[in-house]
């Protein structure tokens, strides 16, 4: 695949977009302009700059890497099983857009912004209330796994369904990260993100983390250009928090 | 003070309402300051008249904050005006951490400027006290005018129900009480004043009751005792933390008596069935009977007892907040709005929708299910106002509150309860969780647990302003 077709239409079924990411360089505009942007493409590398193997990726572990801005934490997953195709979702204000699938080989690879969609919780530093729970490990939030789960206030959000909400507050699904797999090399970059993101009132809210991590919120918020670091979220924050 | 008066607000129609408001406005605890109404002001107008589209919501709370931002993000055209006695935000959750004295936690912590949401999203919040409701014109009164209403949303939280406890005590010694003996289950001045008498205390017992019957947070005055313990013990003041429970019953039981026994042994008592007979501030001493066993007949056992008090939490029974019966919907005994079916709308009126601690189904009295409803009731009122479909609620909905209480100091710690809600043919009733957090040795408590309390805290605020 490695192209990921994707629609967008109006709340109440008005016009259809049909396009494809990589080929979109600006920004997208739906009657708002919310659901598609691409940013630079960025290649997924390691903490030494080696570009990462989509097939070395370890299964159902968290990884985290910043984008599009040097301090916007997204999560990264090779699922332990192909994600559903075309999944359609709805963000907060009713508006319908299509996710179109996982990447790699096995149609596995999916990324999503790890900032809550409810209330801004992520991984930071010093700790994270955001992580993946895999299929069969129990939550607070939801029986049986398989859901990346945010334990403030126990939202539930599903990996294979373009990120969406399988319970709690949350009113939309996570924002996604568009990725593009390079099938040649088998490296993994990112594009652009899809879905309603809140990256103005996270960098709005956290100011003293923004200064502590990321030396401020001017510096947070720069664009990410040329590659963008991929560590497991274990190695990310210091302390991994749980529900 | 106004449930003294709430019979005269059951008379509807503007004028008996506005007559009311100016003894309501001139007694007591001047709430907001609001100014006293006379009658003949009854014309008087908050603003022009709705052009249909028009949502007041009466409380700046937990729900009401909720409400007013989403309707607003959910559909621009509609108007939205918010009405609040108070004109500062303070927060209830959260507030026994500054008893407890944790690190970092002060006034700044519980409050917010009032008007950030509005300001945001483009509603209205007016400073003014609700006096009066007339269902049939969709007006509100208020102490600074009226205001005609298409949608009217009602989150005024509850009120303190001295009166139906203690139906021998005078107005006077009521507002006594209120002053020395502070509930504080109403953010504003009496948790500041019991945390000055907690400043003030060199030793000597803290009394704390919890009521029979519904009061809003199950878990705060467990979650109080236990903040207050650890304070005690780290300011090495002499002395115990005596609950008085009107009941068995103790919210998140089994996870509160786990960490008494682990960490405040000698240091916390609870006492069962413990009906408050008076209270002597003269000489700080609480009088109560206590159920101590049933004899061979299996009659009850009651004793006649006495306890003194350094510093006493007096939580009276809680009832819904006068606000509703002023509108005159149906009620149920405690004063919440009967809903119609799986909905937030009343079963009287498909105008009136109710919210947070006054809803008449059987969900927790909590802010994070405040919050909830808020947003389920936005779904139905955008539906109504724009005459599409029916929104139907999300049901059953598993985790659909968590709640999370501060246990320890040095390190902090924390349990928490999760509620599945579902609906069973009348109302919407809730199941509750005390889950083991996997980072809690096999406690019930954990150091993961107070942080995700703290960031819980800050979520859940700033989904009402930012
Ligand atoms: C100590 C304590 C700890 C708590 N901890 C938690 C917790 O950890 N988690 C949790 O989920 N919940 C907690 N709660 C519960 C939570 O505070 C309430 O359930 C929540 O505030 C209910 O929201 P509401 O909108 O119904 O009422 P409120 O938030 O009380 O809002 C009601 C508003 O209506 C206004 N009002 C009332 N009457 C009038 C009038 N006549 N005119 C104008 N305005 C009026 C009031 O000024 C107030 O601002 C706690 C409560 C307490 C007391
Ligand atoms: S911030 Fe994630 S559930 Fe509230």
């Amino acid at each position: 695949m490695n192209r990921r077709d994707f629609i967008k239409m109006g709340a109440l079924g008005g016009v259809i977009v049909l396009t494809r990411p990589s080929l979109i360089d600006q920004k997208l505009f739906a009657h708002d302009g919310r659901l598609y942007e691409s940013f630079e493409k960025v290649q997924l590398v390691d903490e030494e700059g080696t570009p990462i193997k989509a097939s070395a990726l370890e299964v159902d572990v968290d990884y985290i890497f910043q984008y599009p801005h040097a301090g916007t934490p997204c999560i990264l997953l090779n699922l332990s099983e192909k994600s559903e195709v075309n999944v359609e979702l709805k963000d907060a204000l009713g508006d319908i857009y299509l996710w179109s699938e996982g990447v790699g080989k096995s149609g596995s690879i999916v990324a999503y912004s790890a900032i809550c969609s409810h209330a801004l919780t992520h991984p930071n530093k010093s700790e994270s209330f955001f992580a993946y729970v895999p299929k069969g490990k129990a939550s607070a939030a939801i029986e049986k796994g398989g859901a990346i789960v945010c334990s403030s206030h126990l939202s539930s959000f599903d990996p294979r369904n373009g990120g969406k909400v399988l319970g709690g507050p949350a009113d939309q699904p996570l924002a996604s990260i568009v990725l593009e797999h390079n099938a040649q090399d088998d490296t993994l970059w990112a594009v652009g993100v899809l879905g309603s993101a809140k990256f103005n009132d996270y960098f709005n809210a956290f100011k003293t983390e923004m200064d502590r991590d990321w030396g401020g919120k001017r510096q947070a918020k720069k664009l990410v250009k040329i590659s963008a670091p991929t560590v497991k979220l274990t190695k990310f924050t210091k302390e991994v928090i749980q529900y | 003070m106004s449930m003294t008066r709430r019979d005269a607000f059951k008379v509807a129609g503007a004028t008996a309402a506005v007559a009311a408001a100016a003894t309501f406005t001139g007694c007591a605890k001047a709430e907001g300051a609001a100014p006293a109404v006379a009658p003949s002001q009854s014309h008087v107008t908050l603003m022009p008249k709705s052009k249909g589209k028009r949502v007041v919501i009466i409380g700046a709370g937990f729900g009401g904050l909720a409400a007013a931002k989403y309707i607003r993000k959910q559909d621009a055209s509609i108007e939205v005006v918010v009405l609040d006695r108070r004109d500062i935000f303070m927060s209830c959750p959260f507030s026994n951490s500054l008893l407890g004295g944790l690190e970092d936690v002060t006034l700044d912590t519980l409050t917010r400027d009032l008007y950030a949401g509005a300001a945001k999203y483009g509603y209205r919040l007016e400073q003014c006290t609700v006096t009066g409701i007339d269902r049939a014109s969709k007006t509100v009164m208020t102490s600074c005018g009226s205001v005609d209403y298409d949608i009217l949303v009602l989150s005024p939280g509850i009120d303190y129900d001295y009166k139906g406890q203690f139906p021998e005590w005078s107005d006077e010694k009521i507002r006594h009480v209120q002053q020395q003996a502070p509930a504080a289950l109403m953010a504003g001045s009496e948790h500041l004043a019991l945390k000055r008498m907690m400043d003030n205390m060199d030793g000597g017992n803290v009394i704390i009751t919890v009521p029979a019957g519904k009061y809003r947070c199950p878990p705060a005055p467990f979650e109080r005792a236990s903040m207050i313990a650890a304070y005690m013990k780290k300011e090495g003041i002499e002395g115990k933390v005596i609950i008085l429970n009107a009941t068995k019953n103790i919210a998140k039981g089994k996870a509160f008596k786990e960490v008494w026994a682990d960490k405040y042994s000698g240091l916390i008592e609870h006492r069962d069935d413990c009906t408050i007979t008076d209270i002597d501030l003269t000489n700080n001493k609480i009088h109560y009977k206590q159920i101590v066993g049933v004899d061979k007949e299996e009659k009850e056992i009651v004793e006649t007892k006495v306890e003194s008090f350094a510093v006493l939490n007096f939580i009276p029974k809680n009832k819904a907040n006068a606000v509703v019966a002023m509108s005159g919907v149906k009620t149920n005994a405690w004063g919440g709005v009967i809903m119609n079916g799986a909905s937030f709308q009343s079963k009287d009126d498909k105008h009136v929708y109710a919210i947070g601690d006054v809803v008449g189904h059987g969900v927790p009295p909590s802010g994070q299910t405040a919050n909830w409803t808020a947003k389920e009731a936005v779904k139905e009122i955008v539906a109504q106002l724009n005459a599409h479909e029916p929104y139907k609620l999300n049901l059953p909905y598993s985790a659909a509150n968590v709640c999370y209480s501060m246990v320890t100091d040095g390190p902090e710690e924390a349990i928490m309860v999760t509620h599945d809600f579902s609906f069973n043919g009348t109302v919407i009733a809730a199941k509750a969780t005390v889950p083991h957090p996997k980072d809690g040795d096999g406690k019930y408590r954990s150091k993961g647990l107070a942080k995700a309390t703290r960031e819980w805290y800050r979520g859940i605020l700033d989904d009402m302003f930012m």
